[in-house]
């Protein structure tokens, strides 16, 4: 299996694009290993945010869907990590900033300690 | 009253004098039993009434309080738990540490829910229990030993094997008073936390030795606790986070962590891996392949969490070790700039072997390593020895140095905070520690803001609130934004209690990160009860209270709730670079001050709030001059 798979790229060649990666263990929900890092390089419509363009991504794959959001509140869940642009969430962006072509998205796994 | 003994417990707790070698049983009432259940819960209350403030760790009449709880040995997973209770040698203040394997089980067969030691040897013992026969015998065969070899010896001297007898005792650290001395055995576990290894080193004891014992415990409901525990089971399978636990352990947890920029590298001075490191070497399928390894499962588990591995190259090839967990991936390797897998797997047996806590260890010799790059320490003064970032032999040949308390390892023993004030000048600020005297767990807060504030808050000399587990359940969100000082100070705030409560049943902590009602499910089968999420939390907040009276009885308040100047500092680089913490300090400690509601001055919990938790009766003594100007 290759490192990273763009599963989109031949589809949006032409547009603005964002990269999301699901690192590690993420990848178990989108097909993966839990071992390599799985991409995907979404075409970006206007005014999308980190939000829309997560959201857009789950649904596709049921797994993700369950672990990245919350069902009660719709807002993200605890179990996964969200790093733009090599920042936390949080530091440089919220959830419903603006997304720019070229941005990347990474998806960790949440923080088990011990 | 009530007289009978409720379902999953043993029944009695044992009590050790060792200046007298008197050994008695006690029993508890059913209804201390539901109001102080086990573990960190009964450990609190023993240590409030028995430990006055003039008593210091290093004191006879110290208690050393060796708990487990009423799910301990029943068929629910990770049920071999242990709480290690004491007044502690890094902060002199509470502590409550945990460790797993099968103490907690064996002990409960032997029919015993606890184990008090009170005074203070003249010789060297190790406490024998095979059911009623309890016995303080010679332990100046095991004198030097390391964690492994004293397990082995005795091992041996019984002719048991496997699991068939549990030994917790101390390394060479703890026999030399080091200050981060933990207790550890089933070869692997650790209760690590706040120098309980010292204060079983200072009492001469040297470990206890639970032969499985063959007494039954008797469930209420022997139906619903099966129920419950499939429950729990499947919850820990399948839930996104914890499956990844159930497969792989706490191995994700480098990457993960070094993605969040709170993986700590070379003593907080980069949140940057190495140029050329490999990190698909780090993610966990790897991290557990790269090995021939084995399952080393604790009493009742089924989760693929802790295993045994051989080392496949290097120096110590065809060695078996302990499998680290993340936190001996940091503190043995990350931390002090190691990222040769084998060889920091290598370390981490080696710390565990000595007996000090692998956290503690991480940061000092993170410490040291950065000190000596800077000028600061010296070869004379390390005895000669060429020390620099990511030297394995080095750092054991420092672990050694300090477990033998020789050359700068005798200062160095004393932990990082008091070895670095000694030291003074620039050396100073480069350490990482709490103004109490405990250090971090195993990562960087400078981008956990919440472990930070629950570090220098808690009063058990780490974690006190620990990670938000389903905290929809007790009505929080799901996720705060982790730099929002408002959200991170309610939110530790009103996450108090939940760990008391988990760590008071008698389970491991990983198992238990399922929902508070499949665990009262669990409870309430075993003992017949009808405990709910509400008194579950009551009672966690009830020993946190406790706790925290211990501690400000003792002179640890408020002024105390901080970060050293590196532990607090601002990362330079990674995914928290320039995010500070300290302009808000203050104003997180006021939230969280609220939220909890302890009075912010004295650090007490106030007077309406121990009313509430059944706790009034300590009102004259903590409130004595002070209720009348601060009552609520």
């Amino acid at each position: 299996m290759p490192s990273e798979i763009d599963r989109d790229s031949a589809l949006v060649q032409e547009e603005a694009l964002v990269q999301i990666d699901t690192v590690a263990w993420v990848t178990r929900y989108v097909g993966g290993s839990g071992s390599d890092r799985i991409g995907f390089g979404l075409a970006l419509a206007p005014g999308d945010t980190v939000r829309t363009v997560l959201r857009r991504l789950s649904q596709r794959f049921p797994q993700l869907q369950r672990a990245l959001w919350d069902p009660t509140s719709g807002e993200l869940g605890e179990h996964i990590e969200v790093v733009v642009n090599g920042a936390i969430l949080g530091v440089r962006h919220g959830l419903d900033s603006e997304i720019k072509d070229g941005d990347r998205i990474l998806l960790f796994g949440q923080y088990m300690g011990g | 009253m009530e007289t009978s003994v409720p379902g999953g417990y043993a029944g009695q707790i044992l009590r050790v004098d060792l200046t007298n070698e008197r050994i008695w049983t006690q029993p508890l009432s059913p209804q201390d039993y539901r109001q102080y259940l086990g573990g960190v819960g009964i450990g609190a209350k023993i240590l409030y009434e028995e430990v006055p403030p003039d008593v210091q760790w290093d004191h006879p009449e110290n208690r050393l309080i060796l708990a487990t709880g009423p799910l301990a040995g029943l068929p629910v997973w990770g049920t071999g738990g242990l709480t290690v209770v004491t007044r502690g040698a890094m902060t002199n203040g509470a502590t409550s540490t945990q460790a797993n394997g099968f103490f907690g089980a064996n002990l409960k067969y032997s029919g015993y829910d606890a184990i008090v030691f009170q005074g203070q040897a003249n010789r060297w013992v190790y406490l024998y229990i095979k059911d009623d026969t309890v016995e303080l015998r010679d332990a100046a065969q095991l004198l030097g030993k390391d964690t492994w070899e004293m397990q082995d010896t005795l091992n041996a001297e019984h002719g048991l094997s496997g699991h068939q007898m549990s030994v917790y005792g101390i390394g060479p650290a703890g026999e030399n008073l080091i200050r981060f001395a933990v207790i550890a055995g089933d070869y692997g576990h650790v209760a690590s936390k706040n120098g309980c290894g010292a204060v079983m080193g200072k009492k001469q004891v040297k470990a206890v030795c639970i032969v499985r014992g063959s007494r039954g415990l008797r469930a209420a409901d022997a139906r619903g606790l099966y129920q419950a525990a499939d429950d729990i089971a499947y919850d820990l399978k399948t839930d996104p986070s914890t499956r990844s636990l159930y497969e792989y352990g706490t191995l994700p947890g480098v990457v993960n962590l070094l993605g969040l920029g709170a993986l700590p590298i070379k003593n907080y001075t980069t949140n940057e891996k190495p140029e050329g490191t490999d990190m698909s070497l780090w993610e966990a399928p790897a991290l557990r392949n790269g090995f021939d390894h084995r399952g080393h499962q604790c009493s009742a588990c089924g989760m693929h969490h802790c295993h045994m591995q051989v080392l496949p190259s290097g120096p110590h090839q065809g060695k078996i070790v302990d499998e680290p967990e993340y936190e001996g991936w940091s503190g043995a390797g990350w931390a002090i700039g190691l990222t040769d897998r084998v060889a920091t797997s290598w370390l981490n047996t080696q710390i565990d072997r000595a007996g000090v806590d692998v956290n503690e260890f991480g940061w000092l010799i993170g410490w040291v390593m950065e000190c000596v790059e800077k000028g600061y320490i010296t070869k004379e003064q390390l005895g000669g020895l060429e020390v620099r970032w990511g030297d394995a032999e080095a750092a054991d040949q420092l672990l050694q140095l300090i477990a033998q308390r020789q050359h700068l390892g005798d200062l160095l023993a004393e932990g990082v905070k008091r070895a670095s004030e000694r030291l003074g000048g620039p050396a100073a600020d480069c350490a990482i520690y709490t103004m109490k005297g405990s250090t971090p767990r195993g990562h960087d807060h400078r981008a956990r803001w919440e472990e930070m504030l629950d570090t220098c808050t808690g009063s058990t000399g780490t974690l006190e609130s620990g990670a938000a587990v389903k905290p929809q359940e007790m009505g929080l969100p799901a996720r705060i934004n982790p730099f929002d000082p408002d959200a991170v100070a309610k939110l530790v705030g009103s996450l108090q209690g939940r760990r008391h409560f988990e760590d008071s049943l008698g389970a491991c902590i990983f198992t238990t990160r399922t929902t508070i009602e499949n665990l009262c499910c669990a409870l309430n089968a075993a003992t017949g009860w009808d405990y709910t999420l509400g008194e579950a939390l009551r009672f966690g907040r009830r020993t946190s209270a406790l706790l925290r009276a211990f501690n400000i009885r003792c002179g640890i308040g408020p002024e105390l709730e901080k970060p050293s100047k590196r532990y607090g500092s601002v990362p330079v680089n990674g995914p928290a670079a320039g995010i500070a913490i300290e302009p808000h300090w203050e104003h997180m400690l006021d939230v969280w001050y609220e939220t909890v509601r302890y009075d912010r001055k004295t650090g007490l919990p106030k007077p309406d709030l121990l009313r509430e938790l059944g706790l009034e009766h300590l009102i004259p003594e903590l409130w004595a001059e002070e209720v009348p100007s601060r009552a609520v």
